[in-house]
């Protein structure tokens, strides 16, 4: 059984038709080509699919596109592109904080909400902040410098 | 994959009525960090969703005189977010910060973790340990059921077909009590409990003596249980760590942990043990 639901995704409104079971994730990815937000382990633990509702990060993976209507989603699209990257996207590759860069999208938007709601974190609350986003390759250290940074500018 | 049928009722009433009518067919949607992740895992048999999430006078707080009412629907950071649950419910906030990640606690809400039923479930320890009251709307009308009587087994409570649960309230503690909240993980943050213990301890005045005290263990039965033979050796006793080793054996007996791929029984057993001792020494605050 489909659907027609009208998401709001980074200011724009989106009209899709889509199964009950589907998730916000599948929506992003497989029916916008908004494929920035990344599927690592789809179950709610990794935090690669981060994206914003109503401001706050949330694992897009565990919520229903129907769930979604009537939020405003923010997704890494939404953020910053190539030509002017978001301040935290210029730390994050100014410190060397990027690897594989799979979990960096994720790591965007819980830095972007974590900064909007608290400008000037310690490294401890930002260490707590990003708890839900697992990075396989950086050891996190220069992920928490570059936040850091950011949130002295 | 087949499809699901989905509702959004606009009240409880409507609610009430879907899930009465459709049986064992569906089931209430809240935060779905639960559900959702059953549903990807094929782990339910159910056909369809009853999204809750218009039913909005379920979010949220009511204060009135010496009690707290939470909305079921209240999200888990939002008792992070609240300065008089800081101030007189410490170790709730505890366990709302240990509860997963924040992207899952922007979503998870207090209710789920209740009516999920899990032995390891920390919001719901804690309720446990300030003895909630749970209200519950069905087909025949409201009733209330205290925390104790509200699990029958893991992931079974006795909530019957169309019930929701649609608050939790909880009185301010006894003046001067102090309560703890530990949890024992793999890691130190992200990590569901493999123990977790709430005690309270409210002193005599003169503060050597205990006047009452409150132990409730998760992980380690197959519901989260409070050990009345451990909270009795320490009432009226005097405040030492000798009482509250003894207290720690006491919980020791009394529970049943199984085996399972986080922890074994006997680390459990042992485990619950020194989480409790270390609680009631926290609790208890001052040089012993
Ligand atoms: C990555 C991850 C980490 C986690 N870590 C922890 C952790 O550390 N500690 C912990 O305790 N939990 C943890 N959880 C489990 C989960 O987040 C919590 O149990 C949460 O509180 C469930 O709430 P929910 O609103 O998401 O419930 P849902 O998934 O929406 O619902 C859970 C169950 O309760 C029923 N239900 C929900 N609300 C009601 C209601 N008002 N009336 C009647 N029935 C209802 C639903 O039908 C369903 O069967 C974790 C989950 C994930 C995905
Ligand atoms: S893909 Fe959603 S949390 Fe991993
Ligand atoms: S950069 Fe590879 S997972 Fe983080």
């Amino acid at each position: 059984m489909k659907m027609s639901i009208s998401l709001l995704i980074n200011g724009e409104t989106y009209q899709v038709n889509v199964p009950h079971k589907k998730t916000l994730l599948d929506v992003l990815r497989e029916d916008l080509a908004l494929t920035g937000t990344k599927k690592g382990c789809d179950s709610g633990e990794c935090g690669a699919c981060t994206v914003l509702m109503d401001g706050k990060p949330v694992n897009s993976c565990i919520v229903l596109a129907v769930d979604a209507v009537g939020k405003q989603i923010t997704t890494i699209e939404g953020i910053g592109g190539i030509t002017e990257l978001d301040p935290i996207q210029e730390a994050l590759v100014a410190h060397g904080a990027i690897q594989c860069g799979y979990c960096t999208p994720g790591i965007v938007m819980t830095a972007k909400a974590l900064l909007d709601s608290n400008p000037h974190p310690t490294e401890s609350q930002v260490r707590e902040g990003i708890t839900g986003n697992l990075c396989r390759c950086t050891g996190y250290v220069k992920i928490v410098e570059a936040i850091m940074d950011v949130s002295r500018r | 994959m087949s499809d699901i049928n989905y509702w959004e009722p606009e009240n409880l009433t409507d609610a009430v009525s879907i899930l009465a009518d459709r049986a064992d067919q569906v089931r209430a949607l809240a935060g779905g960090t639960d559900l959702l992740v059953k549903m990807k895992k094929g782990l339910t048999n159910w056909k369809g969703i009853v999204n809750l999430k218009g039913l909005t006078e379920l979010k949220g707080f009511i204060y009135e005189g010496q009690t707290i009412s939470i909305g079921a629907l209240t999200q888990i950071s939002a008792l992070i977010d609240n300065p008089l649950l800081s101030l007189h419910f410490p170790a709730l906030v505890d366990a709302a910060r240990s509860l997963g990640t924040p992207q899952v606690r922007n979503l998870a809400t207090v209710g789920g973790n209740l009516c999920n039923a899990s032995p390891a479930a920390d919001v719901a320890l804690v309720l446990l340990m300030y003895e909630a009251r749970l209200l519950i709307m069905g087909p025949n009308g409201s009733r209330q059921v205290s925390i104790q009587e509200f699990y029958v087994g893991p992931g079974q409570t006795v909530l019957q077909q169309g019930e929701i649960l649609t608050a939790i309230e909880i009185d301010l503690p006894p003046l001067n009590s102090k309560g703890v909240f530990f949890k024992h993980g793999k890691r130190k943050s992200h990590e569901i409990a493999l123990v977790n213990v709430a005690v309270l301890l409210t002193p005599h005045p003169g503060r050597k003596q205990i006047a009452q005290a409150r132990i409730a263990v998760g992980s380690v039965a197959s519901t989260q249980l409070r050990i009345k033979d451990a909270e009795d050796s320490l009432t009226n006793s005097l405040a030492t760590l000798s009482a509250f080793e003894q207290a720690a054996e006491l919980v020791k007996e009394a529970v049943n942990p199984i085996d399972d791929v986080r922890s074994t029984a006997s680390y459990r057993k042992q485990m619950v043990g020194v989480l409790t001792r270390r609680a009631l020494v926290e609790a208890w605050g001052e040089e012993l």
